[in-house]
């Protein structure tokens, strides 16, 4: 796991750097990031073998525990998917994800559309709430189903005072075996800040 | 263990048993110990410009329509929760106890289920320990959090005697953990 500054409170203050100050910028960065390592888990439940990934820095912590696909499959069908509905999202790699703020020196705001996976040298974003809740609309999936879809994902956007934290479902978009780093943003007091978690392994 | 129930779906066999089971390692986040959850809140925000409270008017488990409107003068808190929500059941008794202590007092608790029906709620409060005397309310299409700009559950208010809301939690809290309590200490109406 990497915390990274990105940028100050203009968004792009880094790009107005002299060649100089970008040189000694980039080599502050690479010290701050180091070299790539694959992240252990923290946990691995004796029982289901789900393992936990977390880091904490700088007031904030983040953390992803895989859902099973049984576990979310029997989730959804409990609350009126079908089965093979509710096979869609469990075939994702789905984790329960936990993001508090914790002591940061200020509110933390947050958009999962910031935030991507790297996968297979391929970066892309994660699939956004609305294109689950049209694909589940265009199977005819229950509307109190998707009511409690909507509110079981962990949050599209979200600000957190210092204390303040949701936890929620995630979804990679990812198949099942997949291995992948998550790349997290968000902001607080103007800076943007990057986390990494490297090597997340999604269990099938 | 959280493997079994789809087994048991396939079936056609009751899934409630383990479907409890399966909730509780949810909650846990697969972690297997109560250790290992995320660990309750013990602060609240208050909220720099406190503005009026958005309307609330809903029915209760019991069919009791409750509006927030007529709870001027006292202290309210607005949990919104849901019960396959960790976080939320973890916190509610915690609301409970606050309640019993300073409800004579002028404390009020509005506990919205969001998205769920009466036999839903009513089946859970049973498993909860102290179980809520407050009144749980029903948003069954969640459009009272949505007008509350609720994005994940569990979210909670804290609306003052005039009506404004003045303090935000987000996340699951220990509400009668001795800082929270000094928080709101300065808002109950005044004998």
């Amino acid at each position: 796991m990497r915390f990274i500054p990105q940028n100050g409170p203009n968004g792009t203050h880094s790009c107005r750097l002299s060649v100089p100050y970008a040189a000694a910028a980039a080599a502050v960065v690479a010290v701050l990031v180091g070299p790539t390592i694959s992240a252990e888990p923290v946990r691995v439940d004796p029982e289901t073998g789900a393992a936990t990934y977390e880091t904490q820095a700088q007031g904030v912590s983040l953390s992803l525990t895989q859902l099973l696909p049984d576990q979310v499959r029997a989730f959804y069908v409990a609350r009126g998917f079908d089965l093979a509905d509710a096979d869609v999202f469990a075939e994702a790699c789905v984790y329960m994800t936990v993001l508090r703020n914790d002591t940061a020196p200020g509110t933390l705001d947050f958009r999962l559309s910031d935030w991507e996976v790297q996968h297979s040298e391929e970066v892309r974003s994660l699939p956004p709430l609305d294109d689950w809740l049209a694909q589940w609309a265009a199977r005819g999936v229950p509307d109190s189903a998707r009511l409690a879809f909507r509110w079981a994902q962990f949050p599209s956007e979200q600000s957190y005072a210092p204390g303040e934290w949701n936890q929620g479902m995630m979804a990679t978009g990812l198949p099942p075996g997949s291995r992948f780093d998550l790349i997290a943003r968000w902001r607080i007091a103007d800076q943007t800040y990057e986390g990494r978690l490297d090597d997340v392994r999604c269990t099938d | 263990m959280c493997v079994a129930p789809i087994d048991r779906i396939r079936a056609g066999l009751s899934v409630l048993p383990a479907l409890l089971l399966c909730i509780g390692t949810l909650g846990a986040a697969g972690t297997g110990g109560a250790t290992d959850l995320p660990p309750l809140s013990h602060r609240l925000t208050v909220i720099e410009a406190p503005a009026p409270a958005p309307p609330l008017r809903l029915e209760d488990i019991d069919g009791v329509e409750h509006d927030l409107a007529d709870l001027k003068g006292r202290l309210v808190l607005v949990n919104f929760w849901a019960t396959w929500c960790p976080p939320c059941r973890r916190e509610m008794p915690s609301m409970e106890r606050l309640y019993q202590q300073f409800k004579e007092r002028g404390l009020t608790i509005l506990a919205v289920d969001v998205g769920e029906d009466m036999d839903t709620v009513f089946a859970f409060t049973g498993q909860l320990d102290p179980a809520p005397t407050f009144p749980l309310l029903l948003d069954t299409d969640s459009r009272a959090a949505q007008d509350w700009s609720v994005k994940g559950l569990p979210t909670s208010f804290v609306v003052d005697p005039e009506g404004r809301v003045i303090i935000r939690a987000v996340g699951g809290t220990e509400f009668d953990d001795a800082a929270a309590v000094e928080q709101l200490l300065p808002f109950l109406p005044k004998p």
